[in-house]
């Protein structure tokens, strides 16, 4: 097993090699494979904090610094804009990072000084760039290119969408729209090996910028969320199947092994750890393996071998981690309360470290502080490492590994800085 | 699967006869068939050619740069015409998954477009990013290595540092140089593995990088880009 895990993470490397976890990167983007330097959160602004923007904050996450555990850097936008989700482009020289309320995409570099990524662009046009979408929020890469799922329309404001793509430079190129009979968007993940992508559903913007409180009274809207993850043929980006998974199925991650033909999500609003396999003839099916409950499950991150898959709950600020060695059956190994509410998990490349942060969306978060957990396993349990305190920052969102190996100064030497490429 | 081919023989032997540095053994897993195998015959059927759309991702210029014999050649003339697929690589790559994987595709690919009479609307170009090392003689010797046939599969490398840097800023190449503890160049360069589909207009139409560059794929996609 263990030479068939080092064989994965060689090929994923190698293969321009190897999400905001680690392991749910796209299969296009180089790996963070060792111990992460830095995390990159994307942070809420709230007014009254600090400047009141949204920020992209760097915390130090190597144990060996100094500053383990601490802010280093942040790196303001202008104004709030709903910061939710962030994604490397292929050579993870640059971070897209989405606005769902005023679909502004901004891209920081984080090559030139991975310590401190400095915004170079804004990609301001994303609505009508793509024809009306609205609340771009995965950005995923693919070769030479970003993949970026909305969640909403610039028509109706609800969750009718698309898929969008843009070239590493910030140059639209198509709009994808979802399938009629599953207009909803979320997530979504590409399986090179198998040439499969999926797509996961939530809701539209006059859902998901409304106050929690308000929404949850009005049985209406509470029918607006999605039911459904497609699947597609990635090559022809054509919708192949719609396998219904009812109550908004969020955050989708395919198992990383060669052989493992299958990913899981959950779903927010029934609250069940949901397998999605290939059956033997090549059409794909989904099982209920474990009941999460009514806590409102949003993120899940999965182990470097499929052996566990973590669930974060926004309803009750508990990590839950489950089993699924056998894929079909989900068993709950460990729970950690977390905090009022928590949002956000992700694994480390080795499988040995854990993050998770605290916000969700701004209307929807719970008074009480906002923050980054880290965490590792020893001795088989899971053991509080840091905990970084953001009460002075704004709230944060996900996190995305950094790297001083793939910044330009020399690999061990902190002092020099490439210059031009060294060809004479 | 590379029909009746011994794929890790034929990189090997690539390999020594090119005579790239040897590798070190923290960065070269043994090469095995089983990979080969996962990068060559992913478990797919790809789409037939022309049931789907490649859009113009970008435009590409041209650039003069010169061929494995030395001469002054510009890429538009290479690829005036016709289909290209366009990579880059330089000859030293210790990363046998890398630069060499990809030319074993190539290499593939190279033998399908005949056997699919596609000769003639096709051409490979590998282009050097290592333009100080990569000389017209060492890249004929990697062409050589890897069974380029002249008439189908080009190599070419730039005349200076300023031309390179246009021409990998042109397609979207990254390309970083490596260097050790004492700040010296080791003569790695860090990229990403990225092959680009250009169409007769000049437009790059698709990017692949290991993990898709299934020969089969490519073929279906230059059929598309040709069209009916």
């Amino acid at each position: 097993m263990k030479r068939t895990l080092v064989l994965i993470a060689v090929i994923l490397l190698a293969a321009g090699a190897a999400g905001a976890d680690e392991t749910c990167q796209s299969p296009f983007l180089p790996k963070v494979t060792g111990q992460e330097d830095y995390i990159y959160v994307w942070t809420l602004g709230i007014k009254g904090v600090a400047d009141g923007n949204d920020s992209l904050v760097t915390v130090d996450a190597n144990p060996s610094s100094a500053n383990y555990g601490k802010i280093v850097h942040r790196a303001p936008v202008r104004g709030q804009h709903e910061a939710h989700h962030a994604g490397f482009t292929d050579d993870r020289r640059q971070l897209w990072a989405g606005g769902l309320d005023s679909s502004l995409i901004f891209v920081f570099d984080v090559a030139t000084d991975p310590a401190r990524p400095r915004l170079v662009k804004t990609i301001t046009t994303f609505v009508k760039d793509t024809g009306g979408l609205v609340g771009p929020h995965t950005f995923y890469a693919l070769p030479g290119r970003m993949l970026i799922s909305a969640l909403s329309n610039s028509k109706d404001s609800g969750g009718r969408t698309g898929l969008a793509e843009y070239t590493n430079d910030g140059k639209f190129i198509r709009t994808i729209s979802m399938p009629a009979e599953a207009p909803y968007g979320y997530d979504v993940r590409v399986n090179i090996n198998l040439n499969r992508m999926l797509t996961s559903s939530f809701s539209g913007k006059k859902n998901y910028m409304r106050p929690v409180g308000e929404l949850l009274k009005d049985a209406e809207a509470m029918k607006q969320f999605g039911d459904s993850v497609v699947v597609w043929d990635f090559h022809a980006r054509k919708p192949l199947q719609i396998l219904r998974v009812p109550g908004a199925p969020l955050e989708l991650r395919w198992a990383l092994l060669p052989n493992h033909h299958y990913a899981f999500t959950s779903t927010a609003l029934t609250g069940q750890l949901v397998l999605i396999y290939r059956r033997d003839d090549g059409t794909w099916a989904t099982k209920n393996i474990a009941e999460i409950g009514n806590t409102i499950p949003v993120d899940i991150s999965i182990a470097p071998d499929d052996s566990k898959i973590y669930v974060n709950s926004y309803g009750d600020g508990t990590l839950r981690v489950y089993d699924v060695t056998n894929p079909h059956e989900g068993k709950l190994i460990q729970q950690m309360k977390l905090g009022e509410q928590a949002n956000m998990v992700s694994t480390s490349w080795d499988g040995t470290r854990v993050y998770a942060t605290s916000s969700l969306l701004s209307q929807w978060d719970k008074p009480g502080d906002h923050w980054l957990k880290g965490f590792a396993w020893e001795g088989g349990q899971l053991v509080s490492k840091f905990t970084t305190d953001f009460s002075g920052v704004g709230r944060a969102h996900i996190m995305n590994f950094g790297a001083k190996s793939f910044g330009p100064r020399a690999e061990g030497t902190p002092s020099r800085v490439a210059g031009r490429p060294a060809v004479r | 699967v590379i029909r009746g081919r011994r794929p890790a023989l034929v990189l090997l032997l690539a390999v020594v006869i090119v005579g790239a540095p040897p590798v070190r053994a923290h960065d070269a897993p043994r090469l095995d068939d089983e990979f080969i195998k996962g990068v060559f015959s992913p478990s797919f059927v790809p789409p037939p050619p022309g049931s789907y759309e490649l859009p113009v991702v970008a435009k590409v210029g041209s650039f003069v740069l010169r061929d494995t014999t030395g001469r002054r050649v510009s890429t538009s003339a290479v690829m005036s015409g016709k289909v290209a697929v366009v990579s880059f690589i330089y000859t030293a790559c210790a990363d046998r998954l890398g630069c060499p994987l990809a030319s074993t595709a190539l290499r593939e690919l190279q033998t399908r477009l005949r056997d699919e009479g596609l000769g003639g609307e096709a051409v490979l170009l590998t282009i050097s990013f290592d333009a100080a090392r990569d000389t017209p003689a060492q890249l004929a010797k990697y062409a050589s290595a890897f069974g380029a046939d002249p008439a189908l599969w080009r190599f070419m490398t730039a005349p200076d540092a300023r031309v390179l840097d246009d021409l990998l800023r042109s397609y979207g190449q990254d390309r970083a140089p490596v260097y050790d503890e004492r700040g010296r160049f080791t003569g790695r360069y860090r990229h990403v593995l990225k092959v680009f589909l250009v169409d007769r207009g000049g437009r790059i139409r698709n990017v692949y990088s290991t993990g898709f560059l299934v020969p089969q794929v490519v073929v279906n996609d230059i059929k598309t880009v040709l069209g009916p």
